[in-house]
């Protein structure tokens, strides 16, 4: 099998990214999945992009415009 | 209400990350053409955006621009055309010329040794002369350590504006890059100050203390988001928020960006009407090949939008946009060194409605949270003005962090696993064999400034009432937090407003569990001495993991020395007849407590001072 290399972006471990770390992955291209070095996470091309978006769940305002700053 | 801009770019020739990004698979070169070639279009890509939302800019040259003609060029006549300050970056020391002559890949100026701190400043400075005929005004890197800071005073006296630390910037980023990335200086101000001679991170407390020149953070960093999780994610910073991945991915809009730039600018209420942002985004940020998920698109339309938001604001007439240089001579107009730097910062990003209050002068750092009761959940003692060198041939390599004596994320806090306590200051209520911790309570505070007759100002954080139930009865209790200006101190004072039996009597324990440290773990505890005491009577124990308590009714004080940070640290109490307490801990728990108990009735009220002070 021949060495890994990167995508056309480095992806981030979707599962370290959740608990602050931020790792790039590789990508296996006899297997078509990326996989991080650090933990067991491995996954395609979508899975990865599916659980970026998952990642978001914390955010809740994210997308919320705020024109106030304080409680009183 | 004034909101100033600092617009910062550098040309960096080789710069971080796109070497490592771009290279991949490639012998490492950083002396290539198509290298160079790329870190150059970004620097007049960042400048083209800029000038176009007609906002000023500093340009930070960095060591390795100061060989190349065009970087050189560029800067001279964007100066002379737009107005934007040319100043020298001690970032963007890596390349060909500065590797052959210090044989290292070392590239961050405050762990160099001192020797060579000084004849890199010596060479860089010399350099920028010998290029444009004059010396820098405004200079900078992540950190610049109190040494390296009066040695650049002492031979560039000229230079009165610094990019001196990059806020929380420590252990979590650390973590975050998989224990890799050697930026670690938690404690400092989140904002702009005037390092003191002896601890960039204490702001000067008098003239006697003043380095010589303003330091600003690098970015404007989320007061929550950042202390809680990964700073690189957090500021103002474009990129820095796609790296967050808080972007929506089909529509590219940020609006958490924006948001955070308008609570920085709401700031200006707890701060004689001003507030602050620093925008800096190096080169490797813009790079062609993309930032992690991000295409290069996507990274410039981030910074594009960014700088169209600030010049937005420009045009409304609600920013003004300054070089480092023009800010300096703002800042010292604008404050007093003991006046301090005060944010009542609400969550803008989980849904949370959190609110820490972060207070910032010569004496402390202090952060409270809202969520706990007004719990002081971080505590640095400036008043110690540590002497604290760090370098290679120091006692701290790489660890520049302002020691802590409370920090809730590394000491645990109010919540810990089965046994011990963690850092943190607050207050527990009982009442028949029950007991509750204001830590427990959420609530919301609202900020004032009392002036007293001879004109000290205090700042004070009325927090909204909150409920105890215990069975049978409720108490109704509100607590206020004084800080009063030059003082070193902390006044926390609780009353009972209403309690459903106004006959009852509760036990009211004002405490603070703390120890110190920079990081997640333990230091010796040993030679900390512990007192309490009234008219000449004194109680100690000194530090030996036994679990040991010392009290006293009617104690005048109770105190902490702690020789390791040369910091002493005491409560008293408004109450002649509460009994002050210190308690030891234990391996398990290597904290110390201090405190005071007392029976309270409804409508009393107790206050406490926390108190700071040089222990030498």
């Amino acid at each position: 099998m021949a060495q890994a290399g990167k995508g056309k972006l480095n992806y981030r471990c979707p599962s370290c990214f959740l608990r602050d770390l931020d790792i790039d992955m590789f990508y296996d291209k006899e297997k078509d999945e990326y996989y991080c070095l650090r933990c067991q996470y491995c996954g395609s091309e979508a899975d990865v992009l599916e659980k970026n978006e998952m990642i978001r769940f914390r955010y809740r305002a994210m997308a919320k415009r705020f024109d106030k700053f304080d409680f009183d | 209400m004034e909101f100033i801009l600092n617009l910062i770019h550098r040309p960096e020739m080789v710069p971080e990350y796109a070497e490592k990004v771009t290279g991949h698979g490639k012998v490492e070169d950083i002396g290539r053409k198509a290298l160079l070639t790329e870190s150059l279009d970004i620097f007049k890509t960042q400048q083209e955006i800029a000038h176009k939302n007609g906002l000023k800019v500093t340009i930070q040259m960095t060591y390795a621009s100061l060989f190349n003609d065009e970087a050189v060029a560029l800067a001279k006549e964007h100066h002379e055309r737009y107005g934007d300050e040319i100043a020298l970056s001690l970032l963007g020391l890596p390349c060909r010329e500065f590797r052959e002559k210090y044989k290292t890949k070392d590239f961050c100026i405050w762990m160099f040794s001192m020797e060579d701190k000084k004849e890199i400043v010596n060479d860089v400075f010399e350099k920028f002369h010998e290029r444009f005929g004059f010396y820098p005004e405004s200079t900078g890197s992540y950190y610049m350590d109190a040494d390296l800071i009066n040695y650049i005073e002492e031979k560039y006296p000229m230079v009165k504006c610094a990019v001196a630390t990059c806020w929380e910037e420590g252990p979590k980023a650390y973590h975050t890059c998989n224990n890799s990335w050697y930026t670690l200086f938690d404690g400092g101000p989140w904002a702009p100050w005037i390092p003191s001679k002896q601890n960039t991170h204490a702001p000067a407390a008098d003239a006697s203390e003043d380095c010589g020149l303003v330091a600003i953070p690098h970015l404007s960093r989320d007061l929550i988001a950042c202390y809680d999780g990964n700073g690189s994610n957090f500021g103002t910073h474009p990129q820095n928020v796609l790296r967050g991945m808080i972007y929506d991915t089909k529509t590219w809009e940020y609006t958490y960006l924006y948001n955070l730039i308008d609570q920085y600018r709401s700031l200006a209420k707890y701060n004689n009407g001003y507030a602050y942002n620093m925008m800096f985004v190096g080169p490797g940020w813009m790079n062609k090949m993309g930032r992690w998920e991000a295409p290069y698109e996507l990274l410039l339309k981030s910074y594009e939008d960014g700088c169209a938001y600030y010049g937005k604001l420009k045009k409304e007439g609600a920013l003004l946009d300054m070089t480092m240089s023009e800010f300096a001579d703002y800042y010292r107009k604008k404050k007093r060194y003991t006046e301090p730097e005060c944010a009542l910062w609400r969550d803008i990003l989980y849904g949370s409605d959190k609110q820490l209050f972060w207070y910032c002068d010569p004496y402390m750092r202090a952060c409270v949270n809202m969520d706990q009761g007004g719990a002081i959940v971080d505590l640095r003692p400036y008043a110690a003005k540590l002497k604290w060198e760090v370098g290679i041939g120091t006692k701290h390599v790489q660890d520049a962090s302002y020691p802590f004596l409370i920090q809730e994320k590394y000491r645990a806090g109010y919540f810990t696993h089965y046994a011990g306590e963690g850092t943190v200051r607050s207050a527990k209520v009982s009442c028949n064999g029950e007991e509750t911790d204001l830590c427990l309570c959420r609530t919301k505070a609202h900020f004032s400034e009392e002036k007293s007759e001879d004109g000290v100002v205090t700042r004070v954080l009325t927090l909204d009432p909150v409920e105890l139930e215990f069975d049978g009865l409720t108490v109704t209790l509100q607590t206020k937090e004084y800080f009063e200006e030059g003082s070193g101190s902390i006044r926390i004072e609780r009353r009972i407003l209403e309690m459903s039996d106004p006959s009852a009597k509760v036990e009211i324990n004002e405490y603070m569990v703390a120890c110190y440290g920079t990081t997640e773990y333990p230091e010796d505890m040993t030679g900390i001495t512990l007192a309490c005491g009234k008219d000449g009577e004194e109680k100690r124990i000194s530090y030996e993991y036994r679990c040991r308590e010392e009290s006293l009714a009617g104690a005048a004080f109770v105190s902490a020395v702690i020789p390791a940070i040369e910091t002493k640290v005491s409560m008293t109490c408004s109450a002649p007849d509460a009994k002050g307490y210190v308690r030891e801990g234990y391996a398990f728990s290597p904290m110390f407590t201090l405190g005071y108990q007392k029976t309270m009735t409804e409508k009393e009220a107790i206050s406490t001072w926390l108190r700071l002070e040089k222990a030498n």
